[in-house]
């Protein structure tokens, strides 16, 4: 399990560091379609190491820059989703009362709409753009977080350390900030690490069925084009394979780093030696 | 005998006929639009209409070769000496799929239904906006009054239907199967988002077509039609991407037609929308009203770069607003591909750069950043708008691309709510109809409703050679004026024509001789003006199946997904049994 979460987390700097650096390190001239004069679905070659795309723009820059939108999506999202989730499983089990019970009622709302569906519809009606895909896969995935810290935050909250920091005379924000969240920012860290996974496939399940940024580079977007302009036909396997195993390598690497980190932060979890 | 054409669409029934034996020679054509109605007088589906077109007759139809209007259910015409009075003499012998007489009094009723129902006119209103009064006169002769000349008569496209079918119906309502057409094919069965089945029509007054029956089979994507046309699954497909096309070059058995489209494709540039009374709607970029601004931007937009990287070739860059296939209206002209004067033009006229390099408008002193209107899943638009943002950045104007559905485009270009937007007509034969959307009478109502604008251009000279046109008779006179409105539409630019695409087309020509285009040379076979296409299939001797790439490739496909599924579920296997083991 460790292993596997170094080797994910590797995977994982690994592939930031080289979204970080695109800029530098490759001319974004070569994604400028009025620029470039590569063939039309050009197979591999040594120019163009995994082919080029239907206006001549090679695939292994399109996947590298598409890392970037996948990862800031992913991440963006993510903290978004996590985030209203601890902010409202926090509140809802801190305040009680008809305040939770709104609340909870609120995320079961949430809960049973079908994510996928409802994240179309807001990336419909909203503008195109990565800020748009954020907020959708944002605004639609965060209840299971907020389940999940309610839960974790009425347990903490039962503990007798917490109620003697009650007694000592401690106000509220001072017993969450002080005793309550320390206790549950290892479960929303390991929440947020797996959420991104869900997040970046979301952003390609989105811009795969067109909801993204027309012109932005992303791994859906890559595959939508690739399917739409009759790559399969074509037999141009560069142009799909590449941006298809990045998403899944990377959602990989997320998800087993996640579960390694859950490991670490809850004893509970290791394996024996 | 109506019941035998019936029942043959379901089972193979064995019939004794003259000299067709009805056989099981099916042409499958794959289609990857849904059709939005079968009912003759709502259908504007490019699908939906094709299929109506081989089952419903007109008055006229067009010549296979040269698109002139030729006799179908009408075998003569004669306008009055003022134009304004048409006789139209109907062909005898002609019958309806049921054996009733095809009269006068069908297309009297027809177009008698279209001026009283609005729901009627849905698809073909503009057809009898000026008609007067129709009258069948007997049983052969249909007398048309238009308030005003039209030069459309003789290409009314209005699919004529039986008053003994349709005069209790509500025209509006659901067609009832088998439907009783006069075209070479009966519909007989439809299932919605599947396929629409046709039968060869045996009292077809040209004489019964070839095969015996005629399916539409939809599918989802063009590259699971392309995979069926490979398997010998369909055998016709159109609407191919250039990739597809290529591929197909070395396909056994199949062979291919490259057609020139009749379609112009074009970006529009708000020249200041309004609405039917001239007041102002919409929230176009004001700076977009200057002409001299309009004329930059459609001088920065390569066209033939367009044509080469996003058709593949297959098509012609932009030039008059008729597209070249209809060659008599078309005028041709090119506007030079030039970045660098456009940007001198700009700077003369007053339009400086700021600091960020995007320039300013000097009258409203908003920065020219526009916002730039796609088809969001329509290839064209997702695929040349890079190309537009950048070219366009290198004049100074940020454009901003918003991949919108069809539903919204249409909107914001009717309600003038729009800076840029792709856009594009199919033209007719006869160019009245996309003419018509540039004069000032195409402006909708302040509501947006009650007409279709284009580019919501309002000009004068436009509008007094549009009704010229429209009553010129003498082809070669008409054909002179429609060039000079090209050439007032090309100096005010208020849309930029991109190009004309070709339409890819391919089938299994070890099962079907080759078919009739239309036009001939260098038409489609399928979406013609006419029936042609589908009225020509020839059935030769059946060979067996093809490869089978599609398939191994979707494998692959498959296989990678699978791969990722599989690695997902062995990382939560592995988590899981490290929660067990506690």
């Amino acid at each position: 399990m460790r292993r596997g979460g170094v080797v994910g987390g590797l995977v994982l700097v690994v592939v930031a560091l080289l979204a970080v650096v695109a800029p530098w390190v490759t001319d974004p001239a070569g994604l400028d379609v009025t620029r470039v004069d590569g063939p039309r679905l050009g197979a591999p070659s040594g120019e163009y190491w995994l082919g080029t795309d239907e206006n001549g723009r090679s695939v292994l820059l399109l996947t590298w820059w598409g890392a970037r939108v996948s990862l800031l999506v992913g991440v963006a999202a993510a903290v978004l989703s996590v985030g209203i989730g601890t902010l409202v499983g926090l509140v809802a089990a801190m305040a009680g009362g008809w305040v939770s019970a709104v609340l909870m009622r609120l995320t079961d709302f949430f809960l049973v709409l079908p994510s996928l569906v409802l994240a179309i519809a807001l990336s419909t009606v909203l503008e195109r753009g990565v800020g748009t895909i954020v907020l959708a896969i944002g605004l639609t995935s965060w209840p299971g977080a907020a389940r999940l810290v309610r839960a974790q935050t009425l347990a903490v909250a039962a503990r007798p350390y917490v109620e003697r920091a009650h007694a000592l005379g401690g106000g509220t924000v001072h017993v969450v900030v002080r005793h309550v969240l320390p206790g549950v920012v290892p479960l929303v860290v390991v929440n947020t690490t797996l959420a991104v996974g869900t997040a970046i496939v979301a952003e390609s399940t989105l811009a795969f069925l067109g909801l993204g940024d027309p012109t932005a580079v992303s791994w859906g977007a890559m595959l939508r084009t690739a399917s739409s302009t009759g790559a399969v036909t074509a037999g141009a396997w560069w142009y799909l394979v590449p941006p298809g195993l990045a998403i899944a390598g990377v959602v990989l690497a997320v998800t087993v780093c996640g579960r390694a980190l859950e490991t670490v932060l809850d004893p509970r979890l290791r394996e024996p030696r | 005998m109506a019941a035998a054409v019936a029942v043959a669409g379901f089972a193979p029934v064995a019939q004794a006929q003259e000299e067709a034996p009805r056989g099981d020679v099916t042409l499958r054509v794959a289609v990857t639009q849904e059709i939005d109605s079968l009912n003759p007088f709502l259908s504007i589906t490019r699908t939906g209409t094709d299929v109506l077109r081989t089952a419903f007759e007109q008055l006229t139809t067009y010549d296979a070769a040269t698109l002139a209007p030729v006799p179908a259910l009408a075998e003569r015409w004669e306008p009055s000496a003022d134009k304004l009075t048409w006789r139209f003499t109907l062909r005898d012998g002609a019958v309806w799929s049921d054996g009733r007489p095809i009269t006068a009094r069908d297309a009297a009723f027809t177009f008698d239904l279209m001026m009283r129902d609005e729901t009627a006119r849905t698809a073909n209103g503009n057809f009898v906006a000026l008609f007067e009064s129709v009258t069948a006169e007997d049983e052969r002769t249909l007398v048309v009054r238009t308030r005003s000349p039209q030069a459309t008569m003789t290409a009314l496209d209005v699919p004529i239907v039986p008053e003994h079918v349709w005069a209790d119906l509500d025209p509006g309502a659901p067609p009832t199967f088998p439907m009783v057409g006069s075209g070479p094919f009966v519909i007989t069965e439809f299932k919605e988002g599947q396929y629409t089945r046709l039968v060869a029509n045996d009292r077809y007054w040209r004489g019964r077509p070839r095969i015996d029956r005629l399916d539409f089979v939809y599918y989802r994507n063009s590259d699971a039609a392309v995979a069926a046309l490979r398997n010998g699954e369909v055998d016709l497909v159109n609407r191919l991407t250039p990739a597809q096309f290529d591929e197909l070059a070395d396909e056994p058995g199949v062979s291919r037609n490259k057609a020139k489209g009749k379609r112009f494709n074009e970006i529009l540039m708000n020249p200041g929308a309004a609405d039917s009374a001239g007041n102002p709607i919409g929230d176009g970029h004001p700076a977009l009203r200057d002409p001299v601004l309009r004329r930059a931007i459609a001088q920065s937009i390569d066209t033939r770069t367009l044509v080469e990287k996003v058709w593949g070739g297959y098509g012609e860059p932009g030039s008059g607003y008729i597209p070249p296939v209809f060659a008599d209206f078309h005028w041709s002209t090119s506007r030079p591909f030039d970045i660098a004067g456009a940007n001198a033009d700009l700077d003369a006229a007053g339009y400086a750069r700021g600091p960020d390099g995007v320039r300013v408008d000097p009258r409203s002193g908003r920065p020219l950043a526009l916002r730039l209107l796609a088809h969001a899943g329509t290839n064209f638009d997702e695929q040349s708008a890079p190309y537009i943002k950048g070219w366009l950045g290198e004049l100074g104007i940020a454009v901003q691309v918003q991949a919108v559905s069809d539903t919204k485009v249409n909107e914001a270009t009717t309600r003038g709510t729009f800076d840029l937007a792709y856009s594009g007509w199919s033209a007719n034969p006869d160019p009245d109809y996309v003419l018509s959307l540039q004069t000032c009478a195409a402006r909708p109502g302040a509501d947006g409703k009650g007409a279709t604008p284009d580019s919501f251009l309002c000009d004068e000279t436009y509008d007094a050679l549009y009704a010229q046109q429209v009553a010129e008779f003498d082809r070669g006179r008409r054909a002179e004026l429609v060039k000079r409105m090209q050439q007032r539409l090309h100096e005010l630019a208020p849309m930029v024509i991109l190009g004309y695409d070709d339409m890819l087309e391919a089938w299994r020509s070890d099962r079907f001789a080759a078919f009739q285009v239309s036009p001939d040379p260098g038409g489609p076979i399928m979406n013609q003006q006419s029936y042609w296409g589908y009225y020509s299939a020839t059935p030769i001797a059946r060979a067996e199946e093809g490869g089978n790439t599609g398939l191994v490739l979707g494998a692959v496909g498959g296989g990678v997904v699978l791969l990722a599924g599989v690695g997902w579920w062995l990382a939560r296997r592995r988590a899981a049994s490290a929660d067990e083991r506690e």
